[in-house]
């Protein structure tokens, strides 16, 4: 046990000691951050940086010059013009450039619904989308009063409908709550990809490990102080707990980033979560969170002892892809799978998918807000955690005799061989 | 009664056996050699003691009990293919491996800094393994293995890699820890050192055990009855074919191979009387020409 201890320690500080672990652990939360907001920034630059300007707006009609209202990025001169005989390069050489646009409204826009706008430069988005806004409700009102029909308005005013769908759950003791399906799906599928990247990352480091230590030949010099198991498991929850420091740092480094840049910034974002909040809690939150520890841990153990394993039985990291393959390709449809399930989480396959240990701890993630039968956890859970002892027996087996072995590539049959020994 | 006893082991592998009822007892406190030429099976039967491998059949006894993990934990080895981690430091490393053959991390610290105070890398305990010299890593190795003072030791090709001058300070340094009562096997090729350093050794060859015994006794055993004779000035030895051949001549020296049943003081006597005897000096094989021979011979009798 102490020795275990003193594996999981040194493991744990060779890794967390390495620059390419430093450089990352620091990096991602950055460039999360960055890219997160990269559209806030960029529309937040756009109206801050852009001084007033200056719009003509000709209209034909005679009828809608002041319709189209300043804000505060644009200025509108509103001027008369006779239908069809606006000469819009040469008012742009008259003004010069005190004008950066024109907008030419056509005397028959009630029936074509055109109007025109001209710029030296590429049209700007925000003025297009101005110009639209305040003509659509005009135009709309002007042609419903040009029809004659006394309080028409009115009318279409109430024939409009917007469906608002309530979606409640009914649960089997006929109380009601308001369920959210889109934030019990974003939550699910959340988790699924967490525990597939959390595997797929550390399950490559734990292999990696295995391979230095076996090119590097200490290992036989470890394993006569101690277990062969006890080197793999030490590899194995030393990983863990890299990965555990690692995520933690990144949730602290995020939400360190996001509170001090800005809450202007992400506002709007910041606006919408206590709404989500409300909407997941209809989920149970608790539930799902200790099913995921729950599946988590299996899955990670699960693949974990598979990765080092495996690795115990190449020479260098560059053949290990033969026996890497399959797990990733396995992995991969687990990850397709729970995204196909997000349509008929409660569908057969779905169903089967939760329940096979290789794909259960990514699907059942994506099941889970849509409650799932507590037969169906319970034997998918107990599959799980079945299947990872007898997988790090597998492993431990393979490992003890893997790691020893050099000079040749070992193929699947041979490793078979190493198990039943 | 003997330290480690090793009765009748076989262990197989796919396509070929790599020790065929191999049989050998250490006494303690010895050094003991295990020789033999490459693929013989040495290093099976090292990791057979170290319980890396199984055996197929026999049994490995430590002082007259089978022998336990918990002893294997004990024991300090140094494997034919070295090994560090490449990125810890000098220091921790050595802490860390002696810590895992059950030291407390004061005493393994303290220890530490004897032995590289002992071997020059004081200065080199803070850096990274990987910048040392391969020799320096050899060093830092020999420490990991004997730091936690194993009552056996098992060396697999300890002078491998070294040169000349620090080979003679392993040599030094396995013969302190012989003296402070350890039990020393050690499995090599390079002869010399075996001349002057094992008491008792084994040879195998494919797979089995050709000759074993106290080197001195061998010695004895593959003796040619080969004399070196030296005479005064430069006058010409002749042979004697009731006493003895002349076997070869050297410059300043000759060498006479002794008839059969002839005795040596007889020899000497003759010798005496006949010519100025300067030097008469028995030439016993050296465990280089032994090896040699005996690996020829068992080979060939396949």
């Amino acid at each position: 046990m102490n020795k275990l201890f003193l594996i999981i320690q040194r493991e744990y500080m060779a890794l967390v000691a390495r620059k390419s672990f430093i450089v990352i652990t620091l990096l991602i939360p950055f460039l999360f951050v960055i890219i997160a907001a990269i559209p806030v920034l960029t529309s937040e630059l756009n109206s801050s940086s852009s001084s007033l300007e200056t719009v003509t707006v000709i209209d034909e009609t005679g009828q809608l010059s002041g319709v189209i209202a300043d804000n505060e990025s644009f200025r509108f001169i509103p001027l008369k013009g006779e239908p069809g005989k606006t000469d819009a390069k040469k008012f742009f050489d008259q003004s010069g450039d005190s004008m950066s646009a024109l907008v030419v409204i056509p005397a028959n826009v009630l029936d074509s619904a055109k109007v025109n706008i001209y710029s030296k430069s590429t049209a700007n988005m925000a003025l297009i989308k101005h110009v639209t806004e305040c003509l659509d409700d005009t135009l709309t009102s002007v042609k419903i009063a040009s029809m004659g029909v006394p309080n028409l308005d009115k009318m279409v005013k109430e024939a409009q409908v917007y469906v608002d769908i309530n979606s409640v759950k009914l649960s089997d003791d006929g109380s009601e709550s308001e369920s959210s399906t889109t934030a019990a799906m974003l939550l699910g599928m959340a988790l699924a990809l967490i525990t597939y990247m959390f595997v797929l990352t550390y399950g490559a480091m734990i292999m990696n490990s295995v391979i230095e230590e076996k090119t590097n030949r200490i290992v036989e010099v470890i394993v006569s102080s101690c277990k062969p198991f006890q080197l793999m498991m030490g590899k194995i929850i030393g990983v863990a707990l890299v990965g555990l420091t690692q995520f933690l740092i990144w949730a602290v480094l995020i939400s360190a980033i996001v509170g001090g840049l800005g809450l202007s910034i992400a506002g709007n974002t910041m606006e919408e979560i206590p709404a989500l909040i409300s909407a997941v809690q209809s989920v149970n939150l608790v539930s799902i969170f200790s099913c995921f520890v729950v599946y988590f841990l299996g899955g990670y153990l699960l693949y974990a002892s598979l990765f080092a394993g495996f690795g115990s039985a190449v020479d260098q990291a560059s053949d290990a892809s033969q026996f890497t393959t399959p797990i990733i390709i396995v992995m991969i449809v687990a990850l397709y799978a729970g995204i196909g399930c997000m349509d008929n989480p409660n569908g057969t396959f779905a169903m089967w998918c939760s329940m096979i240990p290789f794909t259960s701890p990514i699907v059942m993630m994506v099941r889970l807000p849509y409650d799932v039968p507590f037969w169906q956890i319970a034997i998918s859970i107990v599959a799980l955690y079945t299947t990872a002892l007898g997988m790090i027996w597998v492993s431990s087996r393979i490992y003890r005799i893997g790691i020893l072995r050099y000079g040749k590539k070992f193929n699947f049959k041979e490793i078979l061989g190493w198990i039943k020994s | 009664m003997a330290f480690i006893e090793i009765n009748d082991v076989v262990k197989q592998y796919k396509g070929h056996v790599a020790l065929n009822h191999v049989s050998l007892s250490v006494e303690k406190g010895c050094i003991y050699g295990l020789l033999g030429p490459n693929g013989a099976g040495k290093t099976t039967l090292i990791r057979i003691i170290n319980m890396i491998t199984r055996p197929d059949s026999g049994t490995v006894m430590l002082d007259g009990r089978p022998i336990t993990a918990e002893d294997v934990a004990h024991i300090g080895y140094l494997p034919e293919e070295r090994g560090l981690y490449k990125k810890m430091k000098v220091g921790e490393e050595i802490v860390y491996l002696a810590r895992l053959k059950g030291m407390t991390k004061a005493e393994a610290t303290e220890k530490m800094k004897f032995w590289l105070e002992r071997f020059n890398l004081t200065e080199w305990r803070d850096k990274k393994v990987e910048t040392l010299s391969k020799g320096m890593q050899q060093k830092v190795q020999f420490i990991a293995t004997v730091i936690h003072e194993p009552k056996l030791l098992i060396f697999d090709e300890p002078f491998s890699g070294f040169d000349p001058v620090n080979a003679e300070q392993l040599k030094r340094e396995i013969l302190e820890l012989q003296k402070k009562g350890a039990t020393i096997l050690f499995s090599t090729h390079n002869m010399e050192s075996v001349e002057e350093v094992c008491e008792q050794i084994t040879l195998i060859n494919h797979s089995e055990v050709v000759l074993e015994g106290n080197v001195a006794d061998i010695k004895q055993r593959y003796k040619k009855h080969l004399y070196e004779i030296t005479l005064a000035g430069d006058e010409e030895l002749k042979p004697c074919d009731e006493l003895y051949t002349i076997e070869e001549k050297r410059p300043g020296a000759t060498l006479i191979r002794l008839a059969s049943g002839a005795a040596i003081r007889d020899v000497i006597t003759r010798l005496n009387e006949q010519y100025a005897l300067n030097g008469f000096r028995e030439l016993l094989p050296s465990m280089h020409e032994i090896f040699i021979e005996t690996v020829k011979t068992s080979s060939n009798n396949e």
